[in-house]
């Protein structure tokens, strides 16, 4: 019997699903944080509905890069059409760490299906960009605006190629002015990893602008992969993305209201369920916790550990890929007898009271 | 177990029966009287009418672009939960579970997504495979992809082309093609903003109408039942009648479906320069029995226009209601999602009554499909309100009363006496829909049929009968019973299965790899990744 943990103590695995059944559903006010594969975020929102729990991913990013689609929508690209056809790519604040390899590979490659067989790089953001270094001498110009900030920075860019008057000038504006006159397609590549609401909104006005008389078009590349999955499957099989609730049976979405970490942060919980790689946020108060993680040793402060294994490693699963811009089957590289979050959520709901 | 729908008026136009008679199920299929046998249940159908199950061969009901269109309108589905009934989107079934739930209710049991993505065809499956009780089917949308453009630039034989088609058909579990725009998208991304069926893609040198001609030519040769599926140029434009006219003109005798013509049946005349060109239309779709159509109706009300015409979503924009909208550039046709709200006015009521036009005014009901385009006429579930519209002229003259008078005097719609019969309801979307996708096992009620049937309490109110089954069986299951779903099962997605070339399998696998740095691995999957038993079912393609 594999082993997972109650408290400290080993326990079998089918002990402590039972015992996370109970906790679960006893709990007024339960959260769910989902940081796994497609099925696992089916089967934790499933639970989510049969307990009444409000769900989330953990990174803000995740939040940012959902507000972009339901606020205010934009104009967006494919990785692939990046690739084969952005004669101009602009880099907008930090990218998430994993998609350095697809900049690197805009760096050694030239688009095919438009262009002079050539690419321009410029960047608004301070810090390096995937191959490329933070300073004018690589093949990346970068834009900066002297006494704001990069919300403020992309603002005034915006404001320069509108043709309207600015305070500070944004330095090498003109340069880009004049790759953007001659490109054929340009491409935005950033993150709610590395951008505010404000500047997320403000790069969608800029793509606006120009796809009046040009093409332009924005790389969102997810914060996380499997918080964008999650997002995906939330919307279909809810009809509304991460941070809702079923606390009043049917799903509400509230951005604010359902942020699981600021319910955690402010004591509204009294229990967190984690399912992920990672760790968890300290628990706040009298709140339990029950962990579902890669794990060999019991999750600190958890009232409950139980090992699931990596997606797409220790089993198959389904995950978002960045790379394609949708879902891919991933075959377990270094199958285990792991558990998937799928497995272990949907024996939590066999265990639960039919009543709950 | 031996089951007997007993009593009921059956309406079956394949099989030639229309009286009153009894039907038998056993073991998921539709069976013979079986001779000194009682059935186990029997299901009181007196009053009733018994038809097969319906299928809705163009409803947008899964996949990036339609999740998309929720994730861009969250306040409608969150308006919609304390208020069903006085919100917009009201009745939109929006999440793949109400989807087939509000499906089922209303008496249909397979359903065809019309424009599937092939690098997108896990998530689009994976949704579908989330919507219980019906069947689902798809379209693989091809003709504005490198690879294709690329093939019929470079003249490549017919043989290579349909190798292409088959495999993608193959690995992204699809049941047919379709092409949107033709052109139109590769077009755009190098910023053109009107293209037409002659137009050139730029750095293709290929027409839109060469697209189409190759595609419908791979389509009848590699045997797939179902023919091009067309969504044509110059969508919604006034004028777009030529556009339409062209197309169908260049079917040259071989079968083209053309979908949602409601959309292409605008003239320009009037002082507004937007007038119905739909008399013409049918007339010409009339004559020309290569060419079937589905309608795109218009129903009034809130929705959201869901579309992998990017050029047409691009230039829709400006009228988004609430005002947003998403545009993908995505790697072939990409897509647009733009909400919007059809009103009783001029331009709303005039394309209200031009979709009721081409229904009443195409003769041969095995060649006019019933569709809203859902959801960019109206959502599915304004299907009875429909079906009662065209079963009953004075329901037409009623809705009329509150409509653009100016409108409605550029159509000939309030002359038309014409008024669908039941057998004609069921062609159209029972036996018709089955032929046209190649369905043999459905559609019809002869035994050895699979048991999809729908069962109407018959009564004044058409859209009552039609809006609330009295029973529906699925595979023999019942599922409905007085309206309600009584019982949920997983359904499965229909395909075809060709096989792929093998000396294409390779081309296309060095291709990707050198033009995407991606393997193939992107467009196929296993059938695990769907974590559903059985999740396809496959058809034969024509010998």
């Amino acid at each position: 019997m594999a082993v997972a943990w109650i408290g400290n103590r080993d326990a079998p695995v089918q002990h402590a699903v039972e015992q996370a059944a109970e906790l679960l559903a006893a709990s007024r006010c339960p959260v769910i944080s989902i940081d796994t594969d497609i099925h696992g975020t089916r089967a934790a929102i499933a639970l989510a509905e049969r307990i009444g729990a409000a769900y989330d991913h953990p990174f803000e990013g995740v939040a940012r890069e959902t507000a972009t689609f339901t606020d205010r929508g934009g104009i967006f690209v494919s990785p692939g059409e990046v690739r084969r056809r952005a004669d101009v790519v602009v880099v907008v604040g930090d990218l998430p760490a994993y998609s350095r390899e697809f900049v690197s590979e805009l760096a050694e490659t030239v688009p095919d299906l438009a262009g002079d067989n050539s690419r321009s790089f410029f960047s608004v953001t301070g810090t390096p960009i995937g191959p490329f270094p933070a300073d004018n001498q690589g093949p990346v110009t970068h834009l900066s605006c002297k006494g704001t900030d990069l919300t403020g920075t992309v603002a005034a860019l915006r404001a320069h190629l509108a043709g309207r008057r600015i305070s500070s000038p944004v330095e090498n504006a003109d340069r880009l002015s004049k790759a953007l006159g001659h490109a054929r397609f340009t491409a935005f590549l950033c993150s709610g990893a590395g951008l505010d609401d404000l500047a997320l909104e403000m790069v969608q006005g800029l793509a606006a602008d120009l796809n009046k008389k040009a093409r332009a078009s924005i790389l969102l590349i997810p914060t996380s992969e499997a918080g964008w999955g999650s997002v995906l499957v939330s919307t279909w099989t809810t009809g509304l993305p991460l941070r809702t609730s079923f606390s009043r049976g049917a799903p509400e979405f509230d951005p604010w209201r359902w942020n699981v970490g600021r319910m955690i942060e402010e004591g509204e919980v009294d229990l967190h369920l984690w399912i992920g790689a990672g760790s968890p946020p300290a628990k706040n108060g009298d709140s339990k916790l029950i962990a579902l993680t890669k794990t060999g040793q019991p999750v600190a402060d958890a009232a409950i550990t139980i090992p699931i294994g990596e997606p797409g490693a220790d089993h198959d699963a389904v995950l978002l890929s960045a790379r394609t811009g949708t879902l891919a089957a991933r075959p377990a590289s270094e199958p285990s007898r792991m558990p998937a979050a799928a497995t272990v959520i949907n024996s939590i709901l066999e265990h639960l009271d039919p009543t709950c | 177990m031996l089951t007997k729908i007993a009593g009921g008026e059956i309406i079956d136009p394949v099989g030639g029966r229309h009286g009153v008679g009894d039907l038998w199920i056993e073991d998921g299929v539709i069976v013979d009287p079986p001779a000194g046998r009682n059935a186990e249940t029997t299901v009181d159908a007196s009053g009733c009418i018994v038809m097969a199950g319906a299928i809705d061969i163009h409803s947008h009901i899964g996949g990036g672009n339609v999740n998309t269109a929720r994730l861009l309108l969250p306040e409608h589905h969150s308006a919609h939960l304390p208020r069903p009934s006085e919100t917009p989107l009201s009745n939109l079934g929006w999440t793949a579970f109400q989807t087939g739930r509000l499906y089922a209710q209303m008496g249909f049991t397979t359903v065809v997504e019309p424009a599937m993505a092939p690098g997108n065809a896990l998530h689009t499956h994976l949704e579908l495979a989330d919507i219980p009780i019906i069947d689902k089917a798809t379209l693989a949308v091809l003709g504005n992809d490198d690879f294709l453009l690329s093939l019929i630039r470079d003249n490549a034989s017919s043989s290579m082309i349909e190798d292409y088609v088959a495999w993608t058909v193959a690995s992204s579990r699809a049941l047919g093609a379709k092409v949107i725009n033709a052109g139109g998208s590769a077009a755009f991304k190098e910023n053109v903003r009107r293209f037409s069926l002659d137009d050139i893609v730029p750095s293709y040198g290929v027409s839109s109408r060469k697209i189409v001609k190759t595609l419908q030519m791979a389509v009848q040769n590699l045997g797939i039942p179902h023919p091009l599926h067309v969504h044509c140029n110059n969508l919604g434009m006034p004028g777009s009648v030529d556009t339409a006219a062209a197309t169908i003109a260049a079917a040259e005798g071989v079968p083209l479906h053309l979908a949602h013509l409601q959309f292409y049946g605008y003239g320009t005349e009037g002082k507004r320069r937007f007038s119905s060109a739909a008399s013409q239309l049918a007339e010409q779709v009339n004559a020309t029995p290569e060419i079937t159509i589905d309608v795109g109706q218009v129903m009034f009300g809130q929705t959201v226009t869901i579309s992998s015409d990017v050029l047409r979503q691009f230039s829709a924009r400006g009228n988004a209601h609430p005002k947003k909208s998403v545009i993908f550039d995505g790697d072939g046709n990409g897509g647009g999602i733009v909400p919007y709200r059809y009103r009783k006015d001029f331009y709303g009521s005039l394309q209200w009554a031009i979709g009721l036009e081409l229904f009443l005014l195409i003769t041969d009901p095995w060649r006019v499909f019933f569709t809203t385009d859902h959801p960019n006429g109206a959502p599915f579930t304004a299907y009875p309100a429909l079906f009662e519209l065209l079963m009953s002229k004075e329901a037409r003259r009623e809705m009329a009363e509150g409509l653009s008078a100016s409108a409605l005097a550029l159509t000939t719609l309030l002359a038309i006496d014409r008024e669908y019969t039941l057998e004609e309801i069921a062609v159209m979307t029972r036996a018709a829909p089955a032929r046209l996708l190649g369905l043999k096992d459905r559609g019809n009620l002869a035994a050895g049929a699979i048991a999809d049937v729908a069962v109407y309490r018959k009564g004044k109110d058409i859209a009552k009968m039609f809006g609330s089954a009295a029973f529906v069986f699925k595979d023999g299951e019942l599922v409905v019973k007085d309206g309600e779903v009584v019982a949920h099962r997983w359904g499965r997605a229909l395909r075809l299965a060709p096989q792929p070339d093998k000396t294409m399998v390779r081309r296309l696998e060095a291709y990707h790899q050198e033009r995407y740095g991606l393997s193939l691995d992107w467009f196929d999957f296993p059938d695990w990744a769907i974590a559903r038993e059985q999740p396809f079912s496959e058809v034969a393609c024509a010998a």
